[in-house]
């Protein structure tokens, strides 16, 4: 392995431990010159553009790549440990994007910790139901994979609740029904897709005390339109999970790490009365930039989100979404929307690329 | 709300017995006469603007070329080549959002096809049809009890059926999967006008007349409509053209200021330039619009024009999809016409012209009043000296 992953790796590690202090701007600099000399796509891009290694002073010089691009380019730094796709079924294959992850560990190094932080911030240890296909059948999906990561380092036993021919509701309401019996708290994550299906069964279910739910991909796969507030109060009518145990996580396939709702980490640092917001780990960083000019808007204004993950050493950093939001509360964003023609794509549709309709 | 339009319908249809005999010319004349009055509607072009959102000088821009169409020699000329056999009584326009006054020529046609008609506005433009409505009756006032102006939101399936379903025909424009769906529910009795876009073919070094009517092209109705090219491709110097045509946009901007865009729209246009971008495009921006060399095109409106080199002319024809292209812009080079409509394409203009269409253009192909009688035609362009 290069040896700035390695050191990277090693660095977000000791950061989430609490060991040490990690200086986001140097290594953003420190990881450009990385990619620069090694992402051959990207280095083209940034000549073009007239930004070199010697340009960037700061963090926010870095160029940011549209995450289109990753749909056009093999951005990586070197030869893929794994590649992973993003999930959609009215593009076609050509308009799925790809992210080519060099070193694995770095994405597990980044994962897990924020992972832990954002859900469970008590260090409960969980038998994990996912709405998900297991690995053997989604082995090229970066949130089956973390959820593999999540259930082996955290859990107390997995069980996959998709196939290759979608989700199984029936088995999960049984599954879950029995749990009801047990009184035992579960952790449940997958598609928010899923978790609509699995309400529209109608089953009213009271998990144990501590139990907790994890959703991704908001609106997208989603049968009907439903609200945030609308789906909050289904987790706790259909399966008896308080909302400041239910928390979304949003992700993309272009990058190795993610921001989560601050609810349940608020609760436990006792900040409850804070706004419901989407924070990240330290290496996580994202700027909402005015469309016209890409400079930062203001607090509360929307704008496009740019993200600048240091644990995507192996490709780009810094990716331009699709994404629409506003900063809130200091460390945190809010999604607003998509931008209009984007194609779509995300873990919301990963079950719905099990049963083509 | 479906009763009294039912009761709107039947007054119009009795209206429309009653003028059994009228001659054409008498209703050429009342259509030019009432576009004559409908461009210079006060309540129209000073509410235009914000309902349709396009600029004031836009809608000022835009009203008059709309009227133009109905000029009463051509009509009759139209009628005595399209109309034939029996005209359908009733006939119902679905009009899309995008540009407004499309209702003026929807209106006229069937006028002139000798049915009565049912206008359903678009959301955007629920002001052109009434407008032209009260203007056809100060003129006309037998002719315009033919005409019933409405408005419901897309997608009421309650209302559409009860209405379009007494439609002998139904016209409707719009985007693919709105159009598409309703004529699933109505059946063959549906022209379907699905979205379209144009494009512009033109050597390098065409004078700079051309590239100030391709500029106004490109910024008439904020290229929101079929005819708005949103593609150039160049035999010749394509930089220099691109750099030209630029240029050309801040002048038309200084006449007709783009409009302020949504969040959404603005950022929707910096994604396609940043793709460009990173593709290897070369970007020409600027506060009048946006030239792409290169590049995948995208429409993404805010006056974006991808410019592509050609090394013939010919090699247009590879170059667009089939199907797709309604209108091509020419200047400078010569184009097959036929192997343009065995692409699709509907119309061929000048570059300048391409917003100013004639009332027959033959949009997707089909006789603009002769698919009012259903009769079967070939593809058909439209080639305009």
């Amino acid at each position: 392995m290069v040896s700035l992953e390695v050191d990277l790796a090693a660095a977000l590690r000791a950061c989430a431990a609490n060991e040490s202090v990690l200086d986001f701007e140097a290594w953003a600099v420190r990881i450009f010159r990385h990619q620069f000399d090694r992402n051959l796509p990207y280095r083209a891009y940034c000549e073009r553009r007239g930004v070199t290694p010697a340009t960037v002073g700061a963090w926010t010089d870095v160029p940011a790549v549209p995450a289109r691009a990753f749909r056009s380019a093999d951005l990586a730094c070197g030869p893929a440990e794994i590649v992973f796709r993003t999930s959609g079924t009215t593009g076609g294959p050509e308009m799925r994007g790809r992210h080519s992850i060099p070193h694995l560990d770095l994405y597990r190094a980044s994962a897990l910790p924020a992972f832990e932080r954002f859900v469970l911030p008590d260090g409960a240890r969980l038998p994990c139901l996912f709405l998900l296909p297991p690995p053997s059948v989604r082995p090229d999906s970066s949130l089956v994979h973390m959820c593999a990561w999540v259930a082996e380092a955290f859990g107390a036993g997995v069980e996959w609740f998709a196939g290759a021919a979608g989700l199984d509701v029936e088995r999960l309401v049984e599954r879950l029904a029995t749990l009801e019996r047990t009184g035992a708290a579960v952790l449940l994550a997958g598609p928010t897709a899923g978790f609509v299906r699995l309400f529209d069964a109608g089953r009213a279910i009271r998990l144990g005390p501590g139990s907790r739910l994890v959703d991704t991909g908001g609106q997208k796969g989603l049968t009907r339109p439903v609200s945030r507030a609308g789906f909050l109060r289904a987790c706790w009518t259909h399966l008896g999970i308080p909302t400041y145990y239910c928390v979304n996580e949003y992700g993309m396939t272009e990058l190795c790490s993610q921001r989560y709702d601050s609810v349940l980490r608020d609760r436990f640092d006792g900040r409850s009365l804070d706004p419901r917001r989407l924070v990240a780990p330290p290496w996580l960083r994202t700027r909402v930039l005015d469309p016209d000019t890409l400079a930062t808007v203001p607090e509360g204004a929307t704008g496009l989100l740019c993200h600048h993950d240091l644990a995507n050493a192996g490709s780009v950093s810094v990716v331009l979404t699709e994404d629409l939001g506003r900063a809130v509360g200091g460390d945190g964003i809010e999604i607003v929307g998509r931008v209009p023609g984007a194609v779509p794509r995300g873990c919301g549709l990963l079950l719905a690329d099990l049963v083509p309709s | 709300m479906i009763g009294g339009l039912q009761r709107e319908i039947d007054a119009a249809l009795a209206a429309r017995a009653r003028l059994c005999g009228r001659s054409v010319r008498e209703t050429a004349a009342a259509l030019a006469a009432a576009g004559a009055r409908w461009r210079s509607d006060p309540a129209l072009s000073s509410k235009l603007p914000e309902a349709a959102h396009l600029g004031a000088g836009m809608v000022r821009a835009v009203l008059p070329i709309v009227a133009s169409q109905l000029d009463a020699a051509l009509l009759c000329e139209v009628h005595a080549r399209e109309a034939s056999g029996t005209p359908p009584a009733l006939v119902a326009h679905v009009l899309a959002s995008n540009v407004p006054g499309l209702a003026v020529p929807a209106i006229a046609l069937s006028c002139l096809a000798g049915a009565a008609t049912v206008v359903k506005s678009g959301r955007a433009d629920r002001l052109s049809a009434p407008a032209f409505h009260r203007a056809l009756a100060a003129v006309d006032p037998d002719l315009a009890a033919t005409v019933v102006t409405a408005y419901w939101p897309g997608g009421a399936t309650d209302v559409e059926d009860a209405i379009l379903g007494r439609a002998d025909l139904v016209v409707a424009s719009g985007a693919d999967a709105s159009v598409g769906t309703l004529a699933r529910r109505l059946g063959t009795r549906v022209v379907a006008q699905g979205g379209r876009t144009s494009v512009a073919v033109a050597l390098g070094d065409v004078d700079d007349a051309v590239v100030a009517g391709l500029a106004t092209d490109v910024a008439l109705y904020e290229q929101r409509g079929c005819l708005s090219p949103h593609r150039v491709f160049v035999v010749g110097d394509a930089a220099g053209l691109a750099e030209r045509l630029r240029a050309a946009l801040d002048d038309v901007a200084r006449s007709l200021p783009r409009p302020p865009a949504t969040t959404a729209e603005r950022a929707a246009h910096r994604l396609a330039v940043e793709e460009a971008r990173f593709g290897g495009a070369t970007v020409l921006e600027s506060t009048g619009g946006t030239v792409i060399v290169g590049g995948t095109a995208t429409e993404v409106g805010r006056r974006t024009v991808f410019v592509h080199a050609l090394e013939t002319a010919g090699e247009v024809g590879t170059r667009i999809a089939p199907a797709t292209v309604e209108c091509v812009g020419v200047a400078g080079v010569v184009l097959d016409a036929d192997m343009l409509r065995r692409r699709g394409v509907a119309r061929l203009c000048p570059i300048g012209a391409m917003q100013r269409p004639r009332i027959d253009w033959p949009r997707g192909q089909r006789p603009a009043l002769g698919s009012l009688f259903r009769l079967p035609s070939e593809p058909r362009i439209q080639v305009e000296a």
